[in-house]
């Protein structure tokens, strides 16, 4: 692998980044617009997400059959997350309800194509509590593959609660969240 | 004793016709998925379109058009650059010794869009 991506072998996630980040992007879409989020971290073998950026406001377009974030805002996140040493380690967002929680054609092609990096899909505009019915895929070989729940177990560590970092982000910056 | 005067601090900058005194610009970029950034040394008379290229090489990154258009520019002190005839001394002024760039991307997404 490039120097730029060093090796994931695991993702260490606190239990409650996953209902935080549901109800965030739920709340954002109110089951009538796509949301998503994403989870930043240190990219190491183990990554731990220690960061939940919820997109929304202005820059970030929001349909009920797609969800657009602009340049503008991944650059707001980059101006905040590099310095920390955080990056990009997951994209997560929703589909309505009746549309399945895998990755659509556009997810596949317009989403970030960067090895390592994990696409979570949550159903039901973002009511699907069970993260074993969410989508999960990594990018790896030039192409997002889904991670069934044998793989999911084994490489998505979920923890005690830890400290994690919650916030929105637009195209004019970051805001602090609370869970 | 005579304080030392580094040469390029004491040597006027002279363009002639056709030949300009070309400094070099230690330029960074960002890219928030990658745990490293890109460090290369450049002209200043390097057009911004190659600092893009050669940073999404780096970066293994690609801009590609299907229905949709998928671009990567580079960003510099928040706004998004755009032109990429334009030199880093013309973006930067003469002189700069070093620059910061972000690359960033649009993240499209949708569970109906085909």
């Amino acid at each position: 692998m490039s120097a730029p991506y060093p090796a994931i072998h695991r993702w260490v996630v606190a239990s409650s980044i996953l209902p935080t980040t549901r109800k965030a992007v739920h709340e954002a879409g109110q089951g009538l617009k796509e949301s998503g989020a994403l989870w930043l971290g240190q990219r190491t073998e183990t990554a731990k997400i220690s960061a939940v950026v919820l997109l929304r406001g202005n820059g970030v377009e929001q349909s009920s059959g797609s969800w657009k974030v602009r340049p503008e805002v991944f650059g707001a996140v980059t101006r905040w997350a590099r310095p920390q040493g955080l990056t990009l380690l997951a994209v997560v967002h929703t589909h309505l309800r009746g549309v399945p929680p895998r990755l659509s054609r556009a997810d596949h092609e317009y989403s970030v194509q960067v090895p390592g990096v994990l696409a979570v899909v949550i159903g039901d505009g973002g009511a699907e509590a069970d993260y074993h019915r969410w989508g999960w895929y990594v990018h790896e070989n030039d192409r997002y593959i889904c991670l069934n729940r044998n793989v999911l177990a084994a490489r998505l560590i979920l923890e005690d609660d830890y400290p994690f970092d919650f916030r929105e982000a637009d195209a004019e910056g970051l805001r602090v969240l609370t869970p | 004793m005579e304080p030392q005067v580094k040469p390029e601090e004491n040597t006027p900058v002279v363009p002639t016709a056709g030949e300009g005194t070309s400094h070099d610009v230690e330029v960074t970029v960002e890219y928030l998925p990658a745990a490293k950034p890109f460090h290369h040394s450049f002209a200043e008379s390097t057009t911004l379109g190659t600092v893009r290229t050669d940073a999404m090489q780096y970066f293994g990154v690609s801009d590609h058009q299907d229905r949709d258009t998928h671009q990567f520019f580079l960003e510099f002190k928040g706004q998004r650059l755009t032109n990429p005839a334009q030199t880093l001394e013309q973006l930067l002024g003469p002189h700069r010794k070093e620059a910061h760039f972000n690359l960033v991307e649009q993240i499209t997404a949708g569970g109906r869009l085909e």
